[in-house]
């Protein structure tokens, strides 16, 4: 052993008692007395701080640094925006791995390279040869000068964020950066990290800053962890270390870097990449990779072998090297495998916790024939005996924040079982209509329901609703051969007909336009149908070739309360192109306020459509507590003249269209949709607005809506719930004048009542909390889906939603509330202050008050700003005998 | 620092002569313990099997390492402890009460005079 390496936190891990080891040149802490199993078990209940600066760290900068990334490194460095790190590759010639390693962009004109620490000199003089040919690139090793830590679990984020005195934390999303501050010393933060927590920090100091960090880390209660647990964490997690799952396998052969699963996202084939290092072999690695997938093996030739996460469910623990058979034949090697710890949960479900009991399982990687797959039973020779064990798709998800969860995937539920012959039919039917009254009363008269994008229907129009037109169709189209009159293709059909007519007739009304569809059954339908009808319109002089879709799209993230399907994981998946530069959809997000993230930043705004360019603009959201800025975003595009379409999902707030709200056509919106059935309490359904006139340029856009509609969405478009629109469409012309604003004063006074308990209410104070019909309660990081459960117990309905700061749903920390359902049922201002002490009583002292909110709620049960049966009586009794 | 009712083998085993004749426990010291790390699994010899002093009875892992288990004296394996594998945190606070792992019906007594007392375990152990 010459001389080994130090880091900076050397003393640090002596004095906690570590055992030292070397690695990689370096001589680090492989355990503190904590040993191996607590330190593991400690990452993923709390947070486990690791001293990663043995790792190798680069600085490149200088005009030739992008194309020099391009050409050495396997992902696609263009797609690297500033706060933004990718995994990628170090790949040679032959589609192997020099090296795996991670890019950061911490600022504009300067990447950050981080290597493994065993690799480091290796990368370093391969670097440098290669450096010839990009004379304008200036590379920098700050291995000893920029020290690195890793915190990681669950609690992470609350010690780290209690110790910034500048700056914030990255965005919570995998690969964010930021620049902060503690005790005044700059951090470099990436939300990276190699244990398969969600909750997960890389930080960056300078050397002389790095060990006073470490204390503070330690003092706020992160367990130092050393390389032992490092290894056993990413093997739970089935991360590639390499010299087991990158470089050489367990024959000696170089193992080809799409044997490891995650190649798919750290290699990019990006024309922005030209010819770079190993992009042949890569390249038919990947059709190979491609083809495997579809069971299809004709190229496994280019891949022969694929790492898989392997469960043992015999006994014994399965080690690198370890031979591993199917069916008696040699079918691969372990590359990583020992016994991990893990937690046991209280249930596998959104309210789940790890208890204090754990336990043991024996784990691997292993290199196995590519026509294997997730299921397969293996033999693995441990010990010249042959244990069982099996190919599992994955050991731990991370998709659940803010917890990394175990699998044991020979625990799963077995599929269902087949279904037995049973005779008792009449029973099943007679306890189905019994759970219905059970229900029906539930949820009418027991509780208060606040969710915000639900709705009663009045009985007129409920009963309207399963009356004959029910079940029938009445497809149409309009025919330019018939002067675009509407054209039946069914018999039988002329009072639905006139229904549709009538209809549309009391929705321009409502909206104050000339074009209206009515035929769409959701709001999501409703989008996905203007989505569609863009496509359609952009290529409508283009069928013969390929359909180009929509360049670009201006939307709110759902993380900022966008809708589901304005994004691509939603009902734009399939209209909108991918940014060949960033390889992902071309989808633009409205920037928000710093000091309020439910309102959108207009000036920002401005300088993002400027820059960008979308083709479509779609406002509106789920979560929504603010006018949208239409008039002020319409004047922008018109006086530059872009020709972005400006569409308005009104989605919740259709029902408060008016003076008290927001005009979107007044505004200037091109097209609204909407849900009928949210504040605007009709049936469920959908609708599509416009205000083009036939001789506008833009009327074929119009036509594209009516006929991605029909033919393109529906056949049946639900004739009954389209009577039943009718009839509570001319309740919503008839009273909104008297429910419009109290919706919205409700939902103020419901804030402000909130708030007056002490409840921490999310909003602008200066607005009353909310201009809509929502109101949204902070009730702590995680605690939404918790709280939720507790106020359903005490029959108040709300939703949990997760907040700006939240990774995911699952680690939602806030609730989402509406007034509009229980403004029906005739609560104003002053009701909801009792409502509000309730529900402090449950949030704030853990109570149940089922009992009371029953009570309280008798007090409600008549529907308002409808027509009532009384006064028409004898043409409803005609109706009830009919049914 | 070794418990002077053991011997002591060079492959860091204790042996342990009871009160019922001719029954030696067996078993891991503290010094292997610290040197394996956590424990996490253990193949012991099934009650009734023939061992010879020096052989295979098993192995001891822990996250990174797998170490033989040798038997101190031969004889017939009598007793093995079923209790340890669902407690391996027992071997750092007990090694050489509640961690045993087997016990032998030894079949000549005097093979424990060769092997070592506490202290020599002891001053050999300042070598590693």
């Amino acid at each position: 052993m010459g001389e080994l390496r130090r880091t900076v936190f050397y003393e640090k891990h002596l004095k906690l008692g570590a055992k030292m080891v070397e690695f990689g040149g370096w001589e680090m802490p492989i355990q503190y007395p904590t040993g191996i199993v607590q330190e593991h078990l400690a990452t993923r209940k709390g947070a486990g701080l690791f001293d990663v600066s043995h790792m190798g760290r680069f600085i490149l900068k200088g005009t030739d640094t992008l194309p020099f990334l391009q050409h050495v490194l396997s992902n696609n460095a263009a797609a690297l925006e500033v706060g933004q790190s990718q995994y990628t590759i170090i790949s040679n010639e032959s589609g192997g791995a020099i090296d795996d390693a991670y890019l950061y962009r911490f600022v504009k004109d300067e990447y950050l390279l981080v290597v493994n620490a065993s690799n480091r000199q290796k990368d370093w003089d391969y670097f440098q040869k290669t450096a010839k040919d990009f004379p304008q690139m200036q590379m920098t090793d700050r291995t000893e000068e920029l020290a690195m830590m890793s915190l990681q679990g669950p609690q992470s984020k609350n010690i780290l964020s209690e110790l910034l005195d500048s700056g914030q934390l990255p965005e919570p999303m995998r690969n964010a950066l930021s620049i902060a501050t503690v005790k005044g010393k700059k951090v470099f933060i990436g939300r990276t990290g190699y244990t398969g927590e969600p909750i997960c920090f890389e930080l960056f100091i300078n050397r002389e800053d790095a060990p006073a960090v470490w204390d503070l880390l330690i003092e706020k209660g992160a367990t130092p962890v050393g390389l032992g647990a490092r290894d056993t964490l990413r093997l739970e997690a089935a991360l590639p270390l390499y010299g087991h799952e990158f470089g050489t396998d367990p024959e000696g052969k170089e193992i080809p870097v799409f044997t490891c699963q995650l190649a798919k996202f750290a290699v990019s084939f990006s024309p922005l990449k030209n010819n770079f290092v190993g992009k042949d072999a890569l390249s038919r690695q990947f059709e190979a990779f491609k083809q495997i997938k579809k069971n299809d093996f004709s190229l496994i030739q280019d891949l022969p072998r694929i790492i898989m996460p392997v469960a043992v469910t015999g006994k014994g623990i399965a080690r690198a090297g370890n031979k591993v058979f199917k069916d008696g034949k040699l079918a691969g090697y372990v590359t990583s495998g020992t016994m991990v710890p893990y937690w046991k949960w209280s249930e596998q479900s959104l309210t789940g916790q790890p208890t204090d009991q754990k336990d043991l399982r024996s784990i691997c990687l292993a290199i196995l024939e590519s026509t294997l797959h997730s299921g397969d039973k293996l033999e693995i020779e441990i010990r010249n005996q042959k244990t069982e064990a099996l190919v599992v798709p994955y050991h731990l998800r991370s998709g659940a924040p803010p917890y990394a969860r175990p699998i044991i995937c020979a625990q799963l539920p077995a599929g269902q079982a087949k279904a037995a012959v049973d005779g008792n039919t009449p029973r099943k039917v007679f306890s189905l209509l019994e759970k219905t009254v059970e229900n029906t009363r539930w949820r009418q008269h027991e509780c208060f329901n606040l969710i915000p994008s639900e709705q009663t229907e009045s009985l007129m129009t409920r009963m309207l609703s399963i009356m004959d037109p029910a079940g029938r169709y009445a497809e149409h189209k309009s025919m330019k051969a018939f002067s675009e009159a509407e054209v039946f293709y069914y018999q039988g059909t002329d009072f639905i007909a006139e229904v549709e007519k009538l209809l549309e007739e009391e929705l321009r009304l409502y909206l104050g336009c000339r074009d209206i569809e009515t035929r769409l059954i959701s709001g999501q339908m409703a989008n996905a149908t203007v989505f569609s009808a863009m496509v359609d319109y952009l290529n409508i002089n283009n069928r013969k070739a390929e359909q180009r879709r929509i360049a670009r799209v201006l939307n709110h993230h759902i993380m900022r309360g966008g809708h589901l399907s304005a994004q691509p994981m939603g009902a734009l998946r399939d209209f909108v192109a991918r940014d060949p530069v960033t390889e992902r959809p071309a989808v633009v997000n409205f920037p928000v306020l710093p000091d309020n993230p439910y309102m959108i930043d207009v000036e920002a705004c401005k300088k993002i459509i400027a820059e960008y360019k979308p083709e479509l603009i779609i406002f509106g959201k789920s979560l929504i507590l603010h006018r949208e800025p239409i008039a002020e975003i319409r004047k922008f595009i018109d006086e530059a003249s872009l020709g972005c379409i400006v569409m308005y999902d009104m989605a919740h707030v259709l029902g408060l269209v008016g003076p008290h709200f927001q005009q979107p056509f007044i505004e200037g919106a091109d097209i609204v949709t909407g849900s009928t059935h949210k504040t605007f309490f009709g049936t469920q359904r959908g609708v599509v607005a416009a205000n083009y006139e036939p001789q506008d340029f833009k009327w074929p856009l119009w036509e594209a809506v009516r006929r991605r509609t029909f033919p393109g969405s529906v056949s049946n478009h639900h004739l009954g719930t389209m009577l039943g629109l009718l009839m509570a469409t001319y309740e919503m012309n008839y009273f909104k004048d008297q429910f419009q604003p109290q919706v919205i004063a409700n939902a103020k006074a419901f804030a402000k009542a909130l708030k007056e308990q002490g409840l921490d209410v999310a909003g602008d104070p200066a607005y009353g909390y909310t201009e809509t019909h929502q109101v949204l309660l902070n009730v702590g990081y995680g605690k939404g889906p918790e709280m939720a459960k507790r106020l359903e117990e005490s029959n108040i309905i709300v939703n949990y939603q997760a907040g700006p700061a939240e990774e995911s749903f699952t680690a939602s920390g806030s609730l989402r509330m509406g007034v509009a359902e229980m403004a029906r049922f005739g609560m104003v201002e002053e009701d909801f202050n009792y409502l509000a002490e309730l529900i402090h009583a449950v949030i704030a002292r853990g109570k149940n008050v089922q009992q009371r909110v029953i009570n309280y709620r008798k007090r409600f049960l008549n529907m308002q700003y409808c027509f009532s049966e009384h006064d028409f009586s004898k043409a409803m009794r005609k109706l009830y005998r009919l049914i | 620092m070794f418990p002077k009712e053991c011997r002591y083998a060079e492959t860091h085993e204790w042996a342990r002569p009871e009160k019922e004749a001719n029954i030696v426990t067996v078993g891991i010291t503290g010094f292997a313990v610290e040197q394996l790390g956590d424990i996490v699994y253990l193949e012991l010899p099934k009650v009734g099997a023939k061992v010879q002093k020096g052989s295979s009875l098993g192995m001891v892992e822990s996250v990174k390492a797998t170490s033989e288990l040798y038997a101190p004296v031969s004889g017939e394996v009598a007793e093995v402890n079923s209790d340890i594998s669902n407690n391996l945190e027992i071997f750092k606070s007990d090694p050489y009460g509640k961690a045993w792992l087997l016990k032998i019906k030894a079949s000549d007594k005097k093979e424990l005079d060769s092997l070592m007392d506490a202290e020599t375990y002891e001053k050999q152990l300042e070598g590693h």
